[in-house]
C-alpha cells in the first residue's frame, strides 16, 4: 500500500492473540490509511473475526500494539476504571457492526440511534433525533423509526445496525460478517449501503465471506489463515492472480460456490 | 364463642407487613451481594460467594432461632417482630441475588458488547441496555420469593410474633374446630400470594412492554 | 461475651441421635413425596375429570399455604381425631407438602415427552400402562432428576419445621439441651454447621446423580 498523507487511521503492530495454549493471532502487522476500504478475507477460524474485535479491544491482545489515528488503543499499562475510560473514549470513534446486529431490543429503532449520542455526548433530545433520523433516512429505513428490532427483517436489523454505529460520527467503522447471519435475498441492501459509505469514503475494515462484494468495494484485501496474514494485495490482484497455493485453494472453493449468487 | 374471623384477618395483616418489609430489605441487601460478585478484587467476591453459600445452605428456621436466641449472646437483642424482618431480609437477599445475577447474565453476551463497542463504561451498560432487558425475569423470578418471603414468615410463630399461623394454632387450641381455622387461614395465605402473583404479572408487563409493541 | 462449647461436646451423642432422626425422616419423605408424586401426576394427567380434579385442588392446596400450618392442622386437627404419633404426622405432612411439589414438576416432564415416544410404544403392541410403565415415565423421571433433587435439598432443611409438632430431630433435641445448659447460641451454630454440611454432601450427590443420568435425558 503506497499511502503519503500522515498518520495511518488504524495501524497493527506484531499483534498476538491466543485462547488458553491456541495462538488465533501470530503477529499481524497492517496500515490502514485515512479513507481505506479494507477487506479481510479466510475460512473461519483463521482469525479474522477476532483480529477486527481486538481493534475494538473486545478482544484482549496479549502482545504488540493497535493504534487508532495515532492513539494506543491497547494499554497494558493501564489498569481498571483508568482503563475503562480510556478505552470508552476510544471506542466512541469506532463504530462497530456485528454479524448478529445486537440491536437493543427494549427500544426504538430511533433510540438504538440516538442511546449513545444522547448518554455519552449529551447531545439534546431534540439534536439527537434530527441526527437519529437523517441517519435512519441514509440506511432507508426513516419510515421505521418507531418500529422495535423485533418487527424489522434481518437486512432491516443490520442497516439500523450500521446507522447505530455512525450515530457517533466514528473514524473508522468495523464490520464483523455484517452480512452471514442474513438471508441471500437481504444481503444486497447491506451491501448497498456500504457501498454508500464506501463512496463517502469512511475508512473501514470489513470481514466478509462475501468475496464478490470484498472485490467490488475495498482498495486493499487481505487472506488470513491460521492466525497470519497469508497474503495481501489489491482486490484485483488477490481475488484474480493470488501469489500463493493457499489462496488460490480458498478462493477456488469459495468463488466457484458464489459466482452464480452475487456478482 | 369467639368469632374467629376478625382475629385471622389482623393476624393476616401481620403475615404481609412482615414479608413485605423483609422483601424491601432484602431486596437491598441482594444488589449488594451482586455488585460484591463483580468486584473487581476477590475479596468482596468471595465474601458474597460465602453468604450466599451458607445462607442457602442452612435451614431458614435454623437461621431465625439462632439470631433469636443465640444472638443475645452477641449482643444482638431484637424483638420477634424485628427478628423476623431481619433474618427473612437476610435470608430471602440472598436468594434474591442469585436470581438478579440469573437475570443478568440471562441477556446474551451480544447486548454488552454492542453497548461496550458503542463507547458505553460497565456501568452505563447495565443502566442502559442490561437491567431493562433482564427486568422481565429478574420481577418474576423476586416475584417466586416473595411467595416464598409469606409462606416462611409462617415460621416466625415459633418466636411467638403473632401472625396467621400462630393465630391459627392457637384458635385451633381454643376452639377445637381446626377445619374452619385451617380453612380461613389457609383462605387468607392464597389471597395473599395471588394478590403477591397479580402485583407481578402488572409489574412483569410494564417491564417488557416492548415486547408486545 | 463468652462463648462454651464444652456442653455442646458433652451433648454431642444426643445431637448426633438427632442427625440420625433428621435424616431417616428425610429419607421417608423423599421415597414418599417421589414415588406419589409421581403416582399423583399420573392419576391428574390421564385420568376422567371427577377423579383428578380433587387431587389437582389438593396439589395447589398444599402448594399455596406454608408447610407449618399444615403441619399444625394434621398434627392438632386430626391428632384430635385419631391418635397418630407426631412422627408419623411429620412423615405424612411433609412427605405430602413435598409430593404436591414434586407432582408438579412430573406433571411437567411427562406432558414434555414427545407424543412420538407415546406412538412408537403403541406401534410395538404395547398397551396405554405399559407404555407409561416403560417408555414415558421412566423419560419424564430423568427428566425431572435435577429439579427433584433440588426439592429435596430443600426438603431435608424444612425437617428442621418438625420441631414445632414435637418431633425428636436434630432441633428439636438441642432444644432439649439448650433448656438444661442455656447455651442457644453455641448450640444453633453447631445445628447450622451441620445442617450445612448435610446440604454439602446433598448438592456433591445431585452432581453426581445429574452426571450419571445425563446421558439418558
Amino acid at each position: 500500500m503506497t499511502q503519503t498523507t500522515d498518520t495511518p487511521m488504524v495501524e497493527l503492530r506484531g499483534v498476538k492473540k491466543r485462547f488458553g495454549d491456541l495462538e488465533v493471532l501470530k503477529g499481524i502487522d497492517l496500515r490502514v490509511d485515512r479513507g481505506r476500504i479494507i477487506s479481510i478475507i479466510g475460512p473461519s477460524g483463521s482469525g479474522k473475526s477476532t483480529l477486527l474485535r481486538s481493534i475494538n479491544n473486545l478482544e484482549v491482545i496479549d502482545e504488540g500494539q493497535i493504534l487508532l489515528d495515532g492513539v494506543q488503543v491497547n494499554r497494558p499499562d493501564l489498569k481498571g476504571l483508568a482503563f475503562e475510560r480510556h478505552i470508552n473514549h476510544i471506542r466512541q470513534n469506532m463504530g462497530m457492526v456485528f454479524q448478529h446486529f445486537n440491536l437493543f431490543p427494549h427500544m426504538s429503532t430511533l433510540d438504538n440511534v440516538t442511546l449513545a449520542p444522547r448518554k455519552l455526548k449529551g447531545m439534546e433530545t431534540k439534536d439527537a433525533r434530527a441526527l437519529g433520523m437523517e441517519l435512519l433516512e441514509r440506511v432507508g429505513l426513516a419510515d421505521k423509526a418507531e418500529a422495535y428490532p423485533s418487527s424489522l427483517s434481518g437486512g432491516q436489523k443490520q442497516r439500523v445496525a450500521i446507522a447505530r454505529a455512525l450515530a457517533m460520527r466514528p473514524k473508522v467503522m468495523l464490520f464483523d460478517e455484517a452480512t452471514s447471519a442474513l438471508d441471500p435475498e437481504l444481503v444486497e441492501e447491506v451491501n448497498q449501503v456500504m457501498k454508500g459509505l464506501a463512496e463517502e469514503h469512511m475508512t473501514m475494515l470489513i470481514v466478509t465471506h462475501e468475496m464478490a462484494f470484498a472485490r467490488d468495494v475495498s482498495d486493499w484485501a487481505m487472506f488470513m489463515d491460521g492466525g497470519v496474514v497469508v497474503e495481501a494485495d489489491t482486490p484485483e490482484r488477490l481475488f484474480s492472480n493470488p501469489e500463493q497455493e493457499r489462496t488460490r485453494h480458498f478462493l477456488r472453493k469459495h468463488l466457484g460456490s458464489q459466482s452464480s449468487t452475487s456478482a | 364463642m369467639i368469632d374467629i374471623t376478625p382475629l385471622l384477618v389482623k393476624a393476616a395483616w401481620v403475615t404481609v407487613d412482615i414479608s413485605a418489609r423483609a422483601l424491601f430489605f432484602g431486596f437491598f441487601i441482594a444488589a449488594a451481594l451482586v455488585v460484591m460478585r463483580t468486584a473487581r478484587l476477590p475479596p468482596p467476591r468471595w465474601l458474597a460467594r460465602a453468604y450466599i453459600s451458607v445462607v442457602r445452605g442452612t435451614p431458614y428456621f435454623v437461621q431465625l432461632l439462632l439470631v433469636f436466641y443465640g444472638g443475645p449472646a452477641l449482643g444482638l437483642r431484637l424483638d420477634p417482630f424485628t427478628c423476623g424482618v431481619v433474618v427473612g431480609a437476610f435470608n430471602i437477599g440472598a436468594y434474591m441475588s442469585e436470581a438478579m445475577r440469573g437475570a443478568i447474565e440471562s441477556v446474551e453476551s451480544g447486548q454488552n458488547e454492542a453497548s461496550r463497542s458503542l463507547g458505553f463504561g460497565r456501568l452505563a451498560t447495565l443502566r442502559y441496555i442490561i437491567l431493562p432487558q433482564a427486568a422481565g425475569l429478574m420481577i418474576r423470578s423476586i416475584g417466586v420469593l416473595a411467595i416464598i418471603l409469606v409462606k416462611n414468615s409462617s415460621l416466625v410463630s415459633i418466636i411467638s410474633v403473632v401472625e396467621l399461623t400462630y393465630q391459627a394454632q392457637r384458635l385451633i387450641g381454643s376452639t377445637y374446630k381446626p377445619l374452619e381455622v385451617f380453612t380461613l387461614s389457609a383462605l387468607m395465605y392464597i389471597v395473599i400470594i395471588y394478590a403477591v402473583m397479580g402485583m407481578v404479572e402488572f409489574l412483569y408487563r410494564r417491564a417488557t412492554r416492548y415486547t408486545f409493541r | 461475651m463468652e462463648f462454651d462449647f464444652t456442653p455442646v461436646i458433652d451433648y454431642f451423642p444426643t445431637l448426633l441421635k438427632g442427625v440420625g432422626v433428621t435424616l431417616l425422616i428425610g429419607l421417608a419423605v423423599a421415597l414418599l413425596s417421589i414415588l406419589g408424586g409421581q403416582l399423583v401426576a399420573v392419576i391428574s394427567l390421564y385420568t376422567r375429570k371427577a377423579v383428578n380434579w380433587p387431587l389437582r385442588f389438593f396439589i395447589w392446596l398444599f402448594m399455596t399455604t406454608p408447610l407449618l400450618l399444615q403441619l399444625y392442622f394434621l398434627y392438632f386437627g386430626l391428632g384430635e381425631l385419631i391418635l397418630i404419633p407426631a412422627i408419623v404426622v411429620g412423615i405424612l405432612g411433609l412427605g405430602f407438602h413435598y409430593m404436591a411439589y414434586n407432582a408438579d414438576i412430573f406433571m411437567a416432564t411427562i406432558r414434555s415427552v414427545s407424543h412420538g415416544q407415546y406412538e412408537a410404544s403403541r406401534s410395538l403392541g404395547f398397551g396405554h400402562l405399559r407404555t407409561l410403565r416403560y417408555v414415558i415415565l421412566p423419560q419424564a423421571f430423568y427428566r425431572a432428576l435435577p429439579q427433584l433433587s433440588n426439592n429435596m435439598i430443600i426438603m431435608v432443611k424444612d425437617i428442621s419445621v418438625l420441631s414445632a409438632i414435637g418431633i425428636g430431630e436434630l432441633v428439636y433435641v438441642s432444644q432439649y439441651a439448650i433448656s438444661i445448659t442455656f447455651r442457644p447460641f453455641e448450640f444453633y451454630i453447631t445445628i447450622a454447621v451441620i445442617y450445612y454440611l448435610i446440604n454439602l454432601m446433598m448438592e456433591a450427590g445431585q452432581s453426581w446423580i445429574e452426571r450419571r443420568a445425563a446421558y439418558r435425558r
